[in-house]
């Protein structure tokens, strides 16, 4: 395939992503409602508790990347949960297509959606609890978006082989496996305080390094050596990874038949 | 050279993890289909149509057997198989929030048509099918026949040199699927492709088909021309003669003459073939004096065809 049909059939998902988001009432509310209850409940919380600036930070950090995952990871999902809700699943696997042009096509639309999501929850922060998402500098802030979005893709690819493996069954973990991945990352805590084996998950997860290294910026000591670097191989080898499962969930679904039946 | 050569292909599905299920679905198909030809598989519900279909087209890979379409091997080949054939459904699905021509655009780019090239492919496809007036209608507002019509223009957005139909007039109104049997006949005259068509329709396999093949629980039961198959069948074309006198006792034991039946003053002969029999029957009822009235030939329809091997 040239490199011409690989950006046009990469297009093709991320544009077909635009327009289904732009004609569905639902994508409004996770671009806005739920991330702006979100942040606004966790902050006047943080009130409430008279938790200090740094704590304040800590704590919004984690609220607006769960955010900012969640809406990027969705949208990767819904690349293969759009054809198995509208029973069309065959058409684009008998296209000459890898599954590389599905996953980057669906997650530049998500890392738009989740960019937008961080601009208006970083402006919600700033206004109404004086938590400035800059204060890490430009690098810094970009390389925290840079992790949350690579942990978004890797969970919304392992989601799209589950789907693929099961079917409608495995619709749910779309919503639920995001919520896990953050909670093993500490998104309100930091993962020291995880009980042993659980912080050993914890410490398999890449948004845990990107979360530390963003928050070493608002005054909280690293609990990580290295954790920006730590952060971006594992997400490289789980990019990986969350591919080859995908390729394999569709090979096995072309020889079970499950790919039929995810068609009309 | 054959678009299509199946051999032995068997598919079996397994489901269930405690108690395990098995449904074999293909039991040894062997299958040949000329290249620019309209190749029809018929068969009743269940016969294993859709399975073959998809094996062919790479959406599932056959247990055993070997699958050579347009010169590649379907399981070691898929991708290029893949660039030269495309198929649409009968009860076809897209997606709900896009218009006609979103859809049609979006499966051309995944073969890499960008640009005026792909605008304009958009244009031919919407006015080939007729869709014009509903090219910006979402596709959930489509009447079944607009979507079918929105299937077949989808499955031409690459240009096939194979498409595959799968019972494509299903739930369609006998006008529109009188104008989709129009169009497909058209696909193969005017662009030399090669067509596979599931239906369930003995008509519309009459009518499209070159040859035909007939699959029930799996296995090809017989395939040929229909003329072919209803003389494999030995189902017969019927000779119905008025006759004086009307009472002949030899013409039941004359060559090609499968039976004979008396009614309402009518001889009614079931000949294996009327085109060569009837001169023959005729010279010989002239011979012995007897005047013939009134013939009739009736040629069995393959609905006959399909009942007798459907039992």
């Amino acid at each position: 395939m040239s490199w011409r049909a690989e950006l046009v059939a990469t297009w093709a998902f991320a544009l077909r992503s635009l327009l289904m988001a732009s004609r569905n009432v639902f994508f409004f509310f996770e671009l806005l409602f739920w991330p702006v209850v979100g942040v606004l409940s966790i902050g006047l919380m943080t009130r409430f508790l008279h938790l200090g600036s740094p704590e304040t930070s800590f704590v919004l950090i984690g609220t607006i990347a769960l955010s900012t995952v969640t809406v990027c990871q969705l949208e990767v999902a819904y690349a293969v949960l759009y054809d198995v809700w509208s029973k069309s699943m065959k058409h684009q696997f008998l296209a000459p297509i890898g599954v590389r042009h599905l996953t980057t096509g669906s997650w530049l639309v998500g890392t738009g959606r989740g960019l937008l999501v961080f601009v208006i929850l970083a402006v919600l922060a700033r206004y109404a609890f004086g938590f400035d998402v800059l204060a890490a500098g430009g690098p810094g802030l970009a390389t925290f978006l840079l992790g949350c979005f690579l942990t978004a893709w890797v969970v919304g690819v392992f989601v799209c082989t589950l789907v693929m493996q099961f079917g409608t069954r495995a619709e749910a973990s779309a919503w639920a496996s995001v919520n896990l991945v953050l909670v093993l990352a500490g998104i309100y805590y930091p993962v020291s305080i995880l009980p042993g084996p659980v912080a050993a998950l914890a410490a398999a997860v890449p948004l845990t390094y990107f979360l530390d290294a963003y928050r070493t910026h608002y005054g909280f000591a690293a609990e990580f050596a290295y954790p920006l670097t730590t952060g971006l191989a594992l997400s490289a080898v789980y990019l990986a990874l969350s591919h080859w499962s995908l390729i394999a969930a569709i090979e096995r679904a072309r020889r079970t038949g499950q790919l039929l039946k995810m068609s009309g | 050279m054959s678009a299509i050569d199946a051999r032995d292909v068997t598919k079996t599905f397994r489901a269930g993890w405690i108690r395990r299920r098995e449904t074999r679905a293909l039991r040894g198909v062997t299958l040949q289909v000329p290249r620019g030809a309209i190749f029809g598989l018929l068969g009743p519900n269940g016969a294993g149509k859709t399975t073959l279909l998809s094996i062919l087209a790479t959406l599932l890979v056959p247990d055993q057997g070997s699958v050579t379409v347009l010169g590649h091997d379907v399981v070691r080949d898929a991708a290029a198989v893949r660039r030269r054939l495309n198929m649409a459904s009968g009860n076809a699905s897209f997606l709900w929030s896009l218009r006609a021509e979103e859809i049609i655009a979006f499966y051309a780019r995944l073969y890499g048509l960008s640009g005026r090239r792909l605008a304009r492919r958009v244009d031919d496809l919407v006015e080939l099918c007729e869709l014009s007036e509903y090219r910006r209608v979402l596709y959930n507002e489509l009447s079944t026949g607009l979507k079918q019509r929105l299937a077949l223009a989808k499955s031409l957005v690459n240009d096939p040199e194979l498409l595959f139909l799968d019972e494509p007039t299903l739930g369609l109104d006998p006008d529109i699927s009188v104008r989709m049997r129009q169009r497909i006949a058209a696909l193969r005259r005017e662009r030399g492709m090669t067509i596979v068509l599931t239906t369930h329709y003995m008509r519309e396999a009459e009518e499209l088909c070159d040859k035909i093949a007939f699959i029930k629980g799996g296995r090809i039961l017989a395939a040929g021309t229909a003329a072919e198959l209803k003389r494999q069948i030995g189902i017969g074309d019927v000779i119905a003669l008025r006759l004086d006198p009307a009472a002949v006792p030899w013409l039941a034991e004359a060559p090609g003459v499968l039976r004979c039946v008396e009614s309402d003053g009518r001889v009614e002969c079931t000949v294996d073939d009327a085109e060569k029999r009837l001169p023959e029957l005729l010279r010989a009822l002239h011979a012995e004096g007897i005047v013939v009235r009134d013939v009739q030939v009736t040629e069995p329809d393959l609905e006959e065809v399909f009942v007798e091997l459907a039992r």
